[in-house]
């Protein structure tokens, strides 16, 4: 477990490293703040409304962007990029296990500024949250950053199969951005969109919080989040084998790339 | 002559060179789409009359925006990294003339987004565009590339000034599109935040852009944003000329180019 908790700090040590404190709270907090604010400003003056609660609730789920698709997304392309990527590959070390420690200190650090994010934003779009279950809300936000991570991890492992890692990252964070039901509601998607968007994480855990804050139906939040957990198991298994994919052809090819 | 010829050469090579790069081209090409897409369900509610023109030219300047914090921005620190700083600093030609040739060639490239962001709305929702003035359309836009041009090389020559370009690059982005209101009118903002966008000149090129798609009934007010747009851009010539002054004196003095 030492080790565990010890490697998985190394690896975000090694992917934040380059910056300084002022420049690591400016990039992984106040950026995504920003973007938060755009959003709910841009949802306020096209939906004519000045009840911005359910942008502040989805936008803040999509700050964990930052950390759970571009830093983890690339956490292989880094190993790779800095001579690890062989000493990973040969080691007995179940790749499990490495995926899982590339994935615990993101998500912690996702959990804090989506939290940051919801008190940010409900500070100045004056969302109410004295009407909600404040437990329920940290429960929904831990699951949807086990979901994105989850999520993150699996894109990683597409830097062992590709090179154009800047496609295949930017393209999915304008995923979630379109069709999670962030800052339009799913309905008007087009029907196979609408698959799509099931597919992916954060869009039932932004269902979820958005119920907690109508008429409570907890039968529904419950079974909304037990599907989300379902989901970022099913990412954090996929990672996995296709770790394990890669393990395989580089042994045969003698490469670490299948591109 | 040699100026004309030097500038040609290296717009057609920078266009090129940005073209060749992963970021470049998702900025150019996808971002525009995927911005188009997300504005467009945003805006199908809004009861606004052309709102379809509205989401087209709100994409299209958005990735446009991008293209630039993605390419010109660093486009000093791009050579810096490859090792050709020194080699274009020391030509015969005029540093400040090779990175005006770059930026020409990025912004042009980059307006291919508001292309792209028309194609979208039009294939996918058979979005009808609406423009008033097409005349004084063509007149902004051509504002507004000047207005780039001399933004994106204030740009790079302050972020010259540090190693992590990278960071502030994509710092940049958002806050610009959000305080210059490329999405929504810059009045709906708090009045504290009103007066950082007025000094930004692409604020006034949107306006001027906006103005243009929606019409007028007195071309006044599109000739005093015309001016304030050319007055500040003015200023921004002077503030380049002198960052320019200060860091060739500094690179003279220090004999290296690596600022930071």
């Amino acid at each position: 477990m030492k080790r565990f908790i010890t490697q998985s700090w190394l690896n975000f040590k090694g992917q934040k490293s380059v910056f300084n404190l002022a420049e690591f709270l400016c990039f992984d907090t106040g950026y995504p703040l920003i973007t938060l604010i755009f959003y709910c400003v841009l949802a306020g003056y096209s939906f004519h409304t000045t009840d911005l609660t359910r942008w502040v609730v989805g936008n803040s789920f999509l700050l964990c962007t930052n950390t759970c698709i571009f830093s983890l997304g690339s956490s292989f392309t880094g190993e790779r990029y800095h001579g690890r990527i062989r000493s990973i590959i040969v080691a007995p070390r179940n790749k499990l296990v490495i995926v899982l420690e590339k994935g615990l200190f993101s998500g912690i650090i996702a959990i804090i500024t989506v939290f940051l994010g919801f008190l940010v934003g409900s500070g100045i779009f004056r969302v109410d949250f004295s009407r909600i279950h404040l437990f329920s809300f940290f429960l929904i936000i831990v699951i949807g950053m086990f979901s994105a991570t989850g999520f993150g991890l699996l894109l990683s492992t597409f830097g062992l199969i590709t090179d154009q890692m800047h496609l295949v990252l930017n393209l999915s964070s304008y995923a979630l951005m379109i069709f999670c039901g962030v800052n339009f509601p799913v309905s008007q998607l087009s029907y196979g969109a609408r698959l799509l968007s099931n597919c992916l994480p954060l869009t039932r855990s932004i269902k979820a919080a958005n119920l907690l804050f109508e008429v409570t139906k907890g039968a529904e939040v419950i079974r909304l989040l037990l599907e989300e957990l379902l989901i970022g198991g099913i990412y954090f298994i996929a990672a996995f084998f296709l770790i394990r994919m890669v393990e395989k052809v580089a042994i045969k090819k003698a490469t670490f790339e299948v591109f | 002559m040699n100026f004309i010829k030097v500038i040609y050469s290296t717009l057609r090579l920078q266009m090129k060179n940005s073209f060749a790069r992963p970021m470049y081209r998702f900025c150019l090409i996808a971002n525009p789409i995927v911005n188009t897409i997300l504005l467009y369900h945003m805006f199908l509610n809004s009861n606004m009359d052309n709102f379809t023109t509205y989401v087209m030219l709100g994409a299209g300047l958005m990735g446009l925006w991008s293209c630039i914090c993605f390419s010109s921005a660093g486009d000093i620190n791009r050579e810096r990294f490859s090792g050709t700083l020194s080699l274009i600093y020391i030509t015969p030609t005029s540093f400040s003339v090779i990175l005006l040739g770059k930026v020409i060639g990025n912004t042009i490239l980059s307006f291919v987004s508001l292309v792209i962001s028309f194609l979208t709305a039009l294939l996918f929702y058979q979005a009808p565009i609406h423009i008033e003035e097409m005349g004084y359309l063509m007149l902004a836009i051509f504002a507004a590339m000047i207005c780039f041009i001399t933004i994106s090389i204030l740009i790079a020559y302050l972020l010259t000034l540090s190693r992590k370009t990278q960071l502030y690059m994509n710092c940049i982005e958002v806050p610009i599109i959000f305080i210059c209101g490329f999405l929504f009118p810059v009045e709906i903002l708090p009045s504290w935040v009103q007066p950082i966008s007025y000094i930004l000149a692409p604020t006034w090129a949107v306006k001027l852009i906006r103005l243009s798609v929606a019409g007028f009934t007195d071309s006044l007010i599109y000739f005093k944003t015309l001016g304030i747009l050319c007055l500040i851009t003015i200023l921004y010539v002077i503030g380049i000329l002198l960052i320019y002054k200060l860091i060739d004196r500094e690179v003279r003095i220090r004999a290296s180019l690596e600022l930071s």
